[in-house]
């Protein structure tokens, strides 16, 4: 686990600084060098098909998927720390209806409706993130009810409400740090979903546009022409598998270990 | 059984019309409608298409009378294929999804399976630790990438099987699509399979089993499998929910004439009622996969058969 912390922090800190101190921007396209080869003079991992620096645009395209990843994630625990957390503390006919929802929601082609909400709304990162946050929630809700019905009956929260402490006080006060643990778990296990639907609307050219760039972005024009310019899907892929890797280790462990 | 039956059947009709009410609701708010083409059209003709589709009715309106059509199994005519109804595209697109979606699910629940199960015979060890690594490996590798790749090493560089196409469905054109469809799912059902199997064995009545002397084989399968494979059950729904948009991509890549590729088109040129029909048509295909999971659930679990 520690090893998974220590790459991921490091993936994310040359994501945000090292832009900073490369000569070529993302999207400056250098006219003396097409589908350069890693180490060529310059370019330190070569160039893509169009002769921008391949570094540089894996680099802002990781800090663009790690930033819609992580807002994305936090907007789905939002939604479902409230709604479990709602649906625990009430209970019976409301816990019913409410698990019922997330049941009905679960079992639906969701990546068509998040299609139809790009279409819709042009495209806009901001929104890619909003409607992915909307659809991943449904999981972190039934964790979150889950350890909700635990925690209703401990002893501490059985004294807070005769103590005549009121449900939204107890939840906020009580019982949510308790949950922060496994919701954060969960959080790091979102992400690697968040990643991969990323990269699927990318494929689709419904994510991020050009000349701006993303994970899906790399990956997709990197498989376009692997035959030809390999090193252009290595570098990408290899950056994207291990977030994935080390986020999905991160957060199975710190899962493992608080639900045991 | 029955009464559980009855039971999902019911609620499936109100989630299908929310389903059908939201995208209804989503395409019609998009920009652009269906005849924005190169040239526009003059306001006449415009109105007479409009109100020829029906389009220029109250919105509401619009959706009771598409509802009522589509419950006598009518998706109504495709705006941009002229010459084609929604039901014709279906009846084309769908065997080539439904083919590869059923054949990947398969692949992978039996790869899955048996993986999970040699991870968990031995827990801890280094051939667990490999296959639960490349499990989660596989379920990281996006499908448009691990197509590629097969076609490439298989279909160009070795020249075994056709690099794309559909070849009347034709089982060498089959292979690669349906194997990178699976490899996500393979490695999340192997992962299930693992975490399921790990928490059976530690029970008491497979200790009881091993104090009688039972192999270790007979034990993970007759004894252990039953109740580890309820994750997996449940886990069946999302999976199919995710061939289903996995396809999307698989049939991209792999030039395949299947329902995903109509699906996309049909978004991007405000096909309203293709759109519409596909996903009615894939959320009662989930739906109606929940549902034998729910039924496989009772089978597995006596203890849910309520």
């Amino acid at each position: 686990m520690r090893t998974s912390l220590l790459i991921v922090a490091i993936i994310a800190l040359a994501a945000l600084l090292g832009p900073l101190a490369l000569h070529w921007r993302y999207d400056a396209i250098d006219w003396n060098t097409v589908r350069a080869a890693p180490l060529s003079p310059g370019h330190m991992m070569g160039t893509d098909s169009v002769g921008r620096d391949l570094l540089a645009r894996t680099l802002v395209g990781t800090r663009v998927t790690l930033g819609v990843a992580a807002a994305a994630a936090c907007v789905s625990l939002l939604v479902g720390v409230a709604w479990g957390a709602v649906a625990g503390w009430c209970g019976g006919r409301i816990d019913e209806a409410m698990m019922r929802i997330v049941d009905a929601l679960y079992a639906l082609p969701f990546m068509f409706v998040v299609i139809l909400l790009m279409v819709v709304f042009g495209r806009s990162i901001l929104l890619v993130f909003l409607g992915i946050g909307l659809v991943e929630w449904l999981t972190m809700a039934r964790v979150v009810r889950g350890q909700m019905l635990i925690l209703r009956e401990r002893p501490f929260v059985i004294a807070a409400e005769a103590a005549g402490l009121r449900p939204p006080a107890i939840i906020l006060r009580h019982i949510l740090p308790n949950l922060a643990g496994v919701a954060i778990a969960y959080l790091l296990l979102t992400i690697p979903q968040v990643v991969m639907i990323e990269s699927f609307l990318s494929f689709l050219g419904l994510g991020v546009q050009e000349p701006m760039t993303s994970l899906g972005i790399l990956l997709k024009d990197g498989a376009d022409d692997m035959d030809i310019a390999p090193h252009a899907l290595l570098l990408p892929g290899l950056v994207m598998v291990s977030i994935l890797l080390c986020l999905t280790r991160l957060g199975e462990g710190l899962r493992d270990r608080l639900t045991r | 059984m029955l009464e559980l039956i009855r039971r999902r059947l019911l609620t499936a009709l109100p989630t299908l019309a929310a389903v059908v009410v939201l995208s209804f609701v989503l395409m019609r708010v998009a920009p652009g409608g269906p005849f924005d083409g190169e040239r526009p059209l003059d306001p006449e003709t415009r109105a007479a298409l409009m109100s020829a589709y029906g389009l220029d009715k109250p919105l509401p309106e619009q959706i009771l009378l598409y509802l009522d059509r589509v419950l006598r199994g009518d998706f109504g005519p495709s705006l941009v294929y002229r010459d084609f109804t929604v039901t014709d595209l279906i009846a084309r697109g769908l065997p080539v999804s439904l083919t590869l979606g059923a054949l990947a699910l398969l692949l992978a629940l039996a790869i899955g399976l048996a993986a999970g199960m040699a991870a968990a015979a031995r827990p801890g060890c280094r051939s667990d630790r490999a296959l639960m690594f490349a499990a989660t490996l596989l379920t990281a590798l996006p499908s448009f990438v691990t197509g590629p790749l097969l076609a490439l090493v298989f279909g160009l560089w070795a020249g075994w099987l056709p690099v794309s196409g559909w070849g009347d469905g034709e089982p060498r054109h089959l292979v690669l699509p349906v194997l990178a469809l699976a490899l996500p799912a393979t490695g999340a059902i192997a992962k299930l399979a693992r975490a399921g199997l790990a928490e059976v064995l530690r029970q008491d009545h497979i200790r009881t089993a091993r104090a009688r002397g039972l192999g270790g084989t007979r034990i993970l399968l007759v004894h252990a499998l039953r109740p580890a494979l309820v994750p997996v059950v449940s886990y069946l729904g999302p999976a199919a929910a995710g061939m289903l948009t996995g396809a999307v991509v698989i049939e991209t890549v792999f030039a395949l004439p299947g329902l995903g590729r109509y699906f996309v088109q049909g978004a991007l040129n405000r096909d309203y009622p293709l759109v519409l029909g596909v996903v009615t048509l894939y959320a009662a295909l989930i739906i109606l996969f929940n549902l034998f999971a729910d039924l496989a659930y009772g089978w597995l679990d006596p203890r849910a058969r309520r």
